[in-house]
């Protein structure tokens, strides 16, 4: 047995055959890692990955938040610092809990070992990660000003789990700022339940080390006229994957998904979603859009899901990649499986490199190519960042916007 | 201190538009031309602003002694040469106070500069807000357009169809603003247009009709009368 395997095996040794976190290991040993060879793993660097390399850790390691972490957290109502997946630190707010959860239940209603059952690295999380970090907001709250959640990794490996629920009529925004992660593997998952009628925003800001491999899954379940907005942003990692589920599983339920990256140097990023429709008059609105330079590439792969019976849905998906350079690479995949007929639903996706007649009318002005160049990425990335929560939309615009100047940009 | 054009020659997609064109104008002045669809108004136009596609094969720009040709279009336009186009494009996600900021405006009281220019022309203040020239109608983009022109006050200002798409009460702001900006920098104004209202407020100093890619009459204020009453066929070059 490998080293890895070894030490996740021992951490788990006492535990009896039925505890979740054991059910959730057979289970990962049973299905294995995934290989290039599965058609949703395809693009991913995996000959060079090794779980040996990682070390499963037992307690938080030792490292400091950034300054654009603490500037998050200076702008937050209440702020809830993890490390390495366990809650190191929480304040308090009227109407919020955050708490800690042994429950083996996944929200809806399935064990983690089933509901994450095909997913090697949800099943990973499912057996190593600390205690569940809650965030509860009672029903009919509304809270002003966003719950930063500062989740940093400092060990070789670290699983976040992480359920936020939102009551009836509750309204919340939560920003979730990953970062740290040198050499590590970062697999979190979230969860979030949205009740009837509460409105949930999340953004999630993945910034780690240029050395991490991040493996991120999310899920969001909505019921009755709940609505979630919902921003990834990913700029780090040299592997990020990020996986963005949602079930719309009451009428008239609502989502909002943008998904965004910068691709540089080698990374490979690789978003997945999936907009589930159960229910009738739900909504669904999908845009991805992220830039490859450099020797970058991304992956794009989207699943609208419309079962029978959800009448009146309207989903849609959207996808534009940008490359900014001739090395740099972007597959776009959008899929539909519709099985009723009463519905609206489009998809559409683009890859290219900036518009040579949209750059000539800037330089036309009097404006130096590169300059046109800066101004017409930015504009790309604009209609992402208006979608932030105007409390921390200037601190991740103005750190994704450093990121940028320091990409190189080569044009056909 | 002029724009002098020489012998100008242009090739799109492989085939000659400007044949030899010419043309002299000074600061504050007033410059039409005219011409039929297909005779190299715009292929001018363009070719001036560096647009891609627009090949030079032959003959000479200067401005104010500086060559034209050999500057990039960034270039062209920071020397003075400033190209309000025909159909303005749409630059998703940029604002015009930075496009007009990465162009050289002063960042100091740069949007109130635009407001200005927005009030002379009738131009709804908050459509400078929106990414340039999105969701604007086509009379919005050419107003858009003649904004920029004020503020960064070029030497030399080129219109391209500036009256297409504009209603009469637009249009006549329009010369109007023109017509100040030769007062109020001595901006030379070099205007493409179909049309003769829009010199009804704009008096021009020449007037060149254009035809199959040469000039092949040049005249005063009179000539767009006779224009007018007797067409372009009096004109037309023979090939």
């Amino acid at each position: 047995m490998t080293t890895f395997l070894a030490a996740a095996a021992d951490s788990l040794s006492d535990l009896v055959a039925s505890d979740v976190r054991r059910r959730c290991w057979d289970r990962f040993v049973a299905v294995g890692l995934p290989s290039t060879a599965d058609e949703v793993w395809r693009y991913a660097p995996l000959a060079s990955f090794s779980l040996d390399r990682y070390a499963p850790s037992a307690k938080p390691g030792p490292g400091r938040a950034s300054a654009l972490a603490e500037s998050l957290a200076a702008r937050g109502a209440l702020v809830v610092r993890l490390v390495d997946g366990f809650l190191e630190e929480s304040g308090e707010l009227p109407g919020v809990s955050v708490g800690l959860s042994e429950s083996p239940d996944s929200f809806g209603g399935l064990a983690r070992d089933e509901r994450y059952a095909a997913d090697a690295f949800a099943l990973l999380n499912g057996a190593l990660a600390p205690a569940s970090v809650t965030i509860d907001v009672a029903p009919g709250v509304t809270v002003d000003g966003p719950i930063v959640i500062l989740n940093r990794v400092n060990s070789s490996a670290a699983f976040p789990r992480l359920q936020v629920s939102l009551g009836r009529s509750a309204s919340a925004t939560i920003v979730e700022c990953l970062e740290g992660g040198t050499d590590a593997l970062v697999v979190p998952v979230s969860e979030y339940r949205v009740g009837a009628d509460a409105e949930l925003r999340v953004v999630t800001y993945q910034r780690l080390e240029p050395s991490a491999w991040h493996v991120g899954r999310t899920l969001a379940l909505l019921e009755r006229d709940a609505r979630l907005r919902q921003a990834v942003v990913g700029i780090g990692a040299h592997y990020d994957r990020s996986r963005n589920d949602a079930e719309l599983f009451e009428p008239g339920a609502s989502n909002e998904l943008r998904t965004t990256f910068l691709g540089s140097g080698e990374q490979v990023h690789d978003f997945r979603t999936h907009q589930l429709h159960l229910a009738p008059h739900t909504e669904s609105t999908l845009l991805a859009k992220g830039a490859v330079a450099d020797y970058s590439r991304s992956i794009y792969t989207g699943l609208i899901e419309i079962e029978k019976g959800a009448k009146r849905t309207d989903a849609r998906q959207t996808n534009r990649n940008l490359l900014l350079s001739p090395n740099a690479h972007a597959d776009s995949v959008p899929n539909l499986e519709i099985r009723e007929n009463d519905v609206v639903c489009a998809h559409a996706s683009s890859v290219g490199p900036l518009d040579e007649i949209e750059r000539w009318y800037l330089e036309s002005r009097g404006v130096a190519r590169a300059e046109a160049e800066r101004l017409m990425i930015g504009g790309f990335y604009n209609e992402m960042m208006v979608a932030l929560p105007p409390q921390v939309a200037s601190l991740v615009e103005a750190d994704v916007a450093a990121a940028l100047a320091r990409v190189e940009v080569v044009t056909p | 201190m002029s724009l002098l054009i020489e012998g100008l020659r242009v090739e799109v997609a492989g085939k000659e538009v400007l044949r030899g064109f010419d043309l002299a104008m000074g600061p504050g002045e007033v410059h039409v031309i005219m011409g039929p669809n297909g005779s190299g108004k715009s292929t001018l136009a363009h070719a001036l602003a560096a647009r891609p596609g627009y090949e030079v094969t032959g003959g000479s720009v200067s401005l104010d002694g500086t060559d034209l040709l050999s500057l990039s279009a960034s270039e062209r336009a920071r020397a003075g040469l400033l190209l309000a186009l025909q159909q303005p494009l749409e630059v998703p996600g940029v604002r015009p106070v930075d496009l007009l900021a990465a162009a050289g405006a002063a960042r100091e009281g740069l949007r109130e500069a635009m407001s200005g220019e927005a009030a002379r022309l009738g131009l709804r203040d908050e459509l400078l807000d929106r990414f340039v020239n999105v969701d604007l109608s086509g009379g919005e983009r050419k107003r858009a357009e003649v904004v920029q022109i004020g503020v960064l006050r070029p030497r030399y200002a080129m219109l391209d169809e500036i009256d297409s798409g504009l209603d009469v009460d637009a249009l006549g702001a329009v010369a109007r603003r023109l017509d100040a900006a030769t007062r109020e920098w001595g901006c030379g104004v070099l205007a493409i247009t179909h049309f003769r209202r829009l010199l009804y407020e704009l008096t021009p100093t020449m007037i060149h009709v254009v035809s199959a890619g040469r000039v092949v009459a040049t005249g005063g204020p009179e000539l767009a009368e006779v224009l007018e009453r007797d067409g372009y066929e009096p004109f037309r070059a023979l090939p």
